[in-house]
């Protein structure tokens, strides 16, 4: 029985869609077919307990983004904007910046105010200590020192004098001396060397006593200016404080909700204090650093003295309305947790809490972050820092050398900032499995599974639900309108794609592919509408591009290269079938399968899998082979048969089990002796009872045969067996369902191999049946024969084996 | 008196220098420049300080230290030429060979060493003590007021005199 064309593809009929372009359409509320994945979705987002972070997984162009970002963009739009965060100096710790929370949109204004601040107090520091209340009480500190020691030197001296002993400064201090006779000078020496030696004695223990005095004097000093330094200091915080109280309670008073906010206020007032001087030396102005003349460069921002009042806004949500949807496309360790730079000075890299900058997490902190999971992945020590963030629901910007202990620089530990977000991973779905099953954190961390569908049902109203779908993405993406019957076409291209006649692909990305392309064509012919022929140039074209190997390969088989009969009978050869996958292209190309059989007792041999040319499942496919004729055959007796099969001319490995019926067919044909039809090509894998079983890609392999059969010329007594379980996958091409139409190439759905042996050889089953039995009988009668002569038991061979 | 000093044209500037003070040219050589006037560096070798360092006892007590260390003559000698050779070279790097500057040695009393310095001209001068502030407070004199007890009271002090002709 060959199948009707009606059969052979699903038609979708433009008039039962009920409109007459797409432009009466309106878009679909949600994403046809996806319902699994939006409720997951939905939960996901609504469940606000920890680990409860989604993987969404599926095959990519299903739409998996586009749907996540409008779920979360909707969700988010419902939430208010979360806290700013900013980094200051830590006062105590200056290594561990502190981290500052402050509301929505309020942090660009607190960084701002503290500029400001550092500007009014450079200015009121340096007024005050400009007034003449400060210089005066300044000067009277310095003349009291000064009278100080003055009054304490002319003391001595005086003393001396008194003593005739002269006080002469010298270039290190000073020093006694006995005065002329004069009393106007020091001394000469030779007068000192004229007087009595008693006299000189008395002179020179009283200038020792003098010089012992002078020292314990001089002792006295440092501890004078000391305490003169300490009243400076006193004097110069008290003229402070009251220069910056007042600034700085005012900016208090506008942050007096925020504790944090005041005690870091609080900490910047005595810091100020403290450091009063560099506020006076800014007034003053200073020269940029140097190293041999040249500037060394400074971080950009305050000067020097002036960065701890910084604040570095890590993130601000100036005018955001609703919490955040982060996308990041690359999500390295930096890029997530955030990094710290450093510059370079003097040969060193340095940094400080200026530096610290924002990563994604920090950006969607208080909202949803959007990554591939596969990016993540391959990002060094990326996914550990995502899962340690998530863990401790805050983020530790840390730089990868500090993780790995190979920095040697100065860094700094930034206080962690507590993390509040929603983390969707999109991945494919070998991603997902393979992390669950690999990694114990992930289940704990991604429990929430949204799994996108490749496809959905085709149901009687399916194709007015996709329509819909079609008309969304076409003004989505601002294209012509499509009549019904392009409708219908996409529509048909869509069940194509998806395998099956009762299916429709969801591939979006696939869809407003074609639908652009179509769009393309419209338009280069002046139509104001994307019509059913505009549709299929789009889908001739994008087969064009990429059917190279394709035809390279049919040539090779026209022009008698590799060698494929497409008439006549011959036994022991059937033409399987196999898909090609190259890149988003798949295409079906016959091969020759061939058998040899002989006495033996090694079974069936794959010559692929001996080769090492073939896959584990076509080598299972091969050994079922095994099974069925023992099975089918001699049930009772050992198997004396040694058999080959082989995919003729085929270098580059094969895998599946699809052409197990047909290897079955080449085989029984050797046995029974009974020529194949080579008009005919099989597919269809088989089980040891001999059943026809489902195979992937029957459209591909169909059409692969028939584009040969029509290069040599259709005859009307071609076509291609395939399982009958498969029948509900056909969407054929056009023109391959117009031949069977016409006659000229037929599917024939079969069942069970006798239904396919008895189509490829013309004879009836039970007597192939019987033609293999006779032979297998013969081969186990020379084998026991044979083991007779040779004094051996025939089984013991195999056994052995 | 500060409209008076706006009022002059400061021609010279006679910074002085001695053993025992901070040996720094740059800001009188500095305002000198800005004043477009003659520099005169004179470094003083005190006879009384030299007279002392010949005694056979002669012993500085350290202002930093607070102890005393033998003094000779040849050392005391040895730090000045040292000394007037280190300003010599700064004040030269300073002005270069273009700029109307001198520097000299006087091994005299200080107050007759700034005399002579006084009367090599009449013009408005102004007098850095050693050690001395430019920037502090000037005080204005006649040159007949600067007797010698004033003068040696001014070389103790820190700030500049600005001598007006007689």
């Amino acid at each position: 029985m060959t199948l009707p064309p009606s059969a052979l593809r699903r038609r979708c009929d433009p008039a039962a869609l009920g409109f007459a372009t797409t432009a009466e359409l309106q878009g679909p509320a949600g994403v046809p077919g996806q319902a699994r994945a939006e409720d997951a979705l939905a939960f996901g987002l609504g469940m606000q307990r920890e680990g409860y972070h989604l993987f969404a997984m599926g095959p990519v162009g299903v739409g998996r983004h586009s749907l996540v970002r409008a779920r979360l963009e909707a969700e988010a739009a419902r939430r208010a904007a979360p806290a700013d965060w900013c980094y200051v100096f830590n006062f105590d710790a200056p290594h561990r910046p502190r981290a500052l929370r402050l509301p929505a949109g309020q942090a660009n204004a607190f960084r701002d105010a503290m500029a400001r601040l550092v500007e009014d107090l450079s200015a009121a520091i340096a007024a005050a200590f400009e007034t003449d209340e400060y210089r005066n009480r300044h000067r009277e500190i310095e003349t009291e020192l000064a009278e100080r020691q003055e009054h304490a030197l002319n003391d001595l001296g005086a003393r001396a004098r008194a003593d005739g002993i002269a006080l002469v400064r010298t270039p290190s201090g000073f020093g006694f001396g006995p005065f002329n006779k004069a009393g106007d000078g020091v001394m000469e020496p030779e007068e000192f060397g004229k007087l009595e030696a008693a006299e000189q004695r008395r002179v020179e223990q009283r200038i020792d006593a003098l010089q012992k005095e002078l020292g314990d004097l001089l002792h006295l000093m440092p501890k004078w200016r000391r305490e003169a330094h300490d009243k400076m200091r006193s004097l110069d915080r008290e003229v402070t404080r009251a220069a910056v109280a007042s600034l700085i309670e005012e900016l208090k008073a506008a942050y007096a909700a925020l504790p944090d906010v005041q005690a870091y206020l609080e900490r910047v007032k005595a810091d100020t204090l403290e450091n009063a001087a560099a506020f006076r030396q800014a007034k003053e102005g200073s020269e940029p650093p140097t190293l041999f003349g040249m500037p060394l460069p400074r971080p950009e921002g305050m000067e020097g003295p002036f960065r701890r009042y910084s604040v570095n806004v890590l993130i601000a949500h100036d005018g955001a309305n609703g919490a955040p949807v982060v996308s990041e496309d690359h999500p390295s360790h930096a890029a997530l947790v955030g990094r710290i730079e450093h510059i370079p000075q003097m040969g060193a890299l340095v940094t400080d809490f200026t530096l610290i900058r924002a990563g994604a997490l920090h950006r969607a902190n208080g909202g949803y972050l959007v990554l591939d999971a596969a990016k993540v992945l391959v990002q060094p020590y990326a996914w550990e820092a995502l899962k340690r963030a998530l863990r401790s629901r805050t983020i530790d910007v840390r730089t990868l050398g500090q993780e790995l202990g190979i920095l040697s620089t100065v860094s700094l530990e930034p206080e962690p900032i507590p993390l509040d977000v929603k983390l969707v991973l999109i991945g494919e779905r070998l991603l997902y499995y393979l992390l669950h099953a690999w990694d114990p954190e992930f289940a704990e961390l991604f429990k929430v599974a949204v799994d996108f569908e490749e496809d959905m049902p085709r149901g009687p109203q399916d194709d007015a639900l996709y329509a819909r779908l079609i008309a969304g993405c076409a003004q989505r993406e601002q294209l012509r309108p499509l009549e019904a019957a392009a409708v219908a076409r996409v529509i048909e291209h869509q069940a194509r794609d998806a395998g099956d006649a009762d299916k429709l692909s969801v591939r979006v990305q696939a869809l407003v592919d074609l639908l652009r392309e179509a769009d393309h064509w419209a338009g280069e012919a002046g139509r104001a509408a994307i019509g059913a022929g505009d549709v299929r140039r789009a889908i001739d074209a994008q087969v064009a591009r990429l059917d190279r190997v394709r035809n390279r390969l049919q040539e090779h088989i026209v022009r008698g290269t590799l060698l494929i009969d497409t008439a006549g009978s011959r036994v022991a050869q059937v033409n399987g079938l196999a898909v090609l996958q190259l890149g988003d292209f798949a295409f079906g190309s016959p091969h020759r399968i061939t058998s040899r059989v002989r006495l033996g007792s090694g079974g069936v041999v794959d010559i692929e899998r001996e080769a090492e040319l073939g896959g584990p499942i076509h080598s299972k496919g091969v050994l079922v082979l095994s099974g069925y004729l023992a099975g089918r055959y001699m049930p009772t007796r050992p198997l004396s048969l040694s058999a080959t099969l082989v995919f003729e001319q085929l270098y580059g490995g094969i895998e599946g089990d699809s052409a197990s019926s047909a290897e079955l067919y080449a085989l029984l044909s050797a046995l029974a002796g009974a020529p194949v039809k080579q008009s005919l090509a099989v597919t269809g894998s088989v089980n040891q009872h001999g059943d026809i079983q489902a195979i992937g890609g029957v459209n591909e392999k169909i059409e692969g045969f028939f584009d040969l059969c029509r290069a040599r010329g259709l005859t009307g007594d071609q076509g291609v067996l395939i399982p009958q379980a498969n029948v509900k996958h056909l969407m054929l091409r056009e023109d391959a369902v117009q031949a069977v139409a016409d006659g000229q190439f037929a599917v024939f759905p079969v069942s069970t191999v006798d239904e396919g042996i008895e189509r490829l050889t013309g004879v009836p089953a039970a007597e192939i049946h019987a033609r293999v039995e006779a032979r297998l009988e013969e081969f186990a009668e020379q084998a026991r024969a044979f083991a007779q002569s040779a004094g051996r038991k025939p089984w013991r061979g195999a056994k052995k084996k | 008196m500060a409209r008076r000093e706006e009022e002059v044209r400061i021609r010279r500037v006679i910074a002085c220098f001695a053993p025992g003070h901070a040996a720094r040219p740059e800001a009188a050589a500095r305002l000198a420049r800005e004043l477009e006037a003659e520099f005169l560096g004179l470094f003083i070798e005190d006879v009384e300080l030299l007279r002392f360092a010949s005694l056979p006892f002669a012993r500085e007590v350290g202002l930093a230290s607070a102890l005393p260390m033998a003094m000779s003559l040849a050392g005391l000698e040895r730090q000045m030429r040292a000394q007037a050779r280190l300003l010599e070279d700064a004040l030269q790097a300073i002005f270069g060979p273009a700029a109307p500057w001198s520097f000299r040695v006087e091994r005299a009393s200080p107050s007759s060493a700034v005399e002579a310095a006084l009367a090599e001209g009449h013009a408005p001068a102004l007098l850095v003590p050693p050690g001395g502030d430019v920037r502090a407070e000037r005080r204005l004199v006649r040159r007949v007021e600067l007797t010698t007890a004033a003068l040696r009271e001014w070389m103790e002090g820190k700030r500049p005199v600005l001598v007006l002709p007689e």
